[in-house]
């Protein structure tokens, strides 16, 4: 059987066939669960946007006009929703910053690897930082992809993206040095 | 000028840098063993940071996917079915109003009258023979 194209799978969900839109969740689930967790860290609610993203996506359909891919549809609702969910955290948690903080320090002072470190370092980058990270380093889209996602110019993706390297290796420069 | 070149060194992995901008930062690599470690640090970040295999919501994630458009659309049928069901409520509760209306305000209670037609009282009935007419 040959393998349907996301663009006929489009077609046939909008038909009602809800077998076809199984077979795009499938198909994108590792996507978009990769730049939800990588936004949103290893998070209950991370599996919640995760799903929200393909009802957003099963309700615009027929607004798809298939002019980018459905992967980078999709990515791009991920991260919209990631970045919604991570406002709604700041707005949460605004009165316990200082426990953030604070686990921050604890967490230093404790012996963690690089890999932990890196973790918790990528989780302090702000928004914006974490959004270009994100795309271009741990999901591996181009710089080009990452302006056309994120709908920014490149020269913006490339400032952001050095600016959130430098972070990162400003806060892992005690892990780094071994 | 330490951070220039580690700007130019990131442009050369993100972006794209002219053949004498390669040149001049191969030769600041090649001196510079600030600049040497500083790349190696970003390699080693870059190089942790990319996904090694495939992320994954856990098993039957399609399936709860499913299972939620299908609630959905149920949710919104009963929507559908409960925003005319109001409409039809509203209007039987008025003709139910007219009817108890008719019924406190008519005369008898016949079903003509409480349907809004008024009984015409049989002395009030003109008759009308057109035969008759014709003969006289």
């Amino acid at each position: 059987m040959a393998i349907e194209s996301d663009q006929e799978l489009v077609q046939n969900t909008l038909t009602g066939d809800l077998s076809a839109f199984k077979t795009l969740v499938n198909r994108h689930e590792g996507k978009v669960a990769g730049v939800v967790r990588s936004m949103l860290g290893q998070t209950a609610e991370a599996e919640d946007v995760g799903q929200e993203v393909f009802i957003r996506f099963y309700e615009s359909l027929g607004k798809f006009r298939g002019d980018s891919a459905v992967s980078t549809y999709l990515t791009r609702i991920a991260i919209n929703l990631s970045l919604n969910e991570l406002k709604r955290r700041k707005r949460r948690f605004s009165l316990f910053a200082s426990d953030d903080e604070a686990t921050h320090v604890k967490a230093k002072d404790e012996t963690h690897d690089l890999n932990e470190m890196l973790d918790m370092e990528f989780k302090r980058l702000e928004p914006e930082f974490r959004t270009v990270a994100t795309l271009r380093l741990v999901e591996g889209y181009s710089t080009e992809e990452t302006a056309e996602i994120l709908n920014l110019p490149m020269g913006t993706v490339m400032s952001r993206l050095a600016r959130a390297q430098k972070k990162l290796k400003e806060g892992l420069s005690k892990y780094l040095e071994t | 000028m330490e951070t220039k070149n580690e700007d130019l060194f990131l442009q050369s992995l993100d972006g794209s840098v002219t053949p004498e901008q390669k040149e001049m930062l191969t030769h600041e690599l090649a001196g510079d063993f600030h600049l040497r470690k500083s790349a190696d640090q970003f390699l080693r970040i870059r190089e942790k940071l990319k996904r090694s295999e495939p992320d994954s919501f856990g098993p039957f994630f399609a399936e709860r996917i499913i299972n939620k458009i299908k609630n959905l659309k149920q949710e919104v049928d009963y929507q559908i079915f409960f925003f005319f069901k109001k409409y039809q409520v509203a209007v039987i509760g008025v003709v139910v109003a007219l009817l108890v209306l008719n019924i406190i305000f008519s005369d008898n209670l016949s079903i003509r009258s409480v349907l809004g037609f008024e009984d015409q009282p049989k002395e009030d009935t003109v008759a009308i023979n057109l035969y008759q007419d014709l003969i006289n």
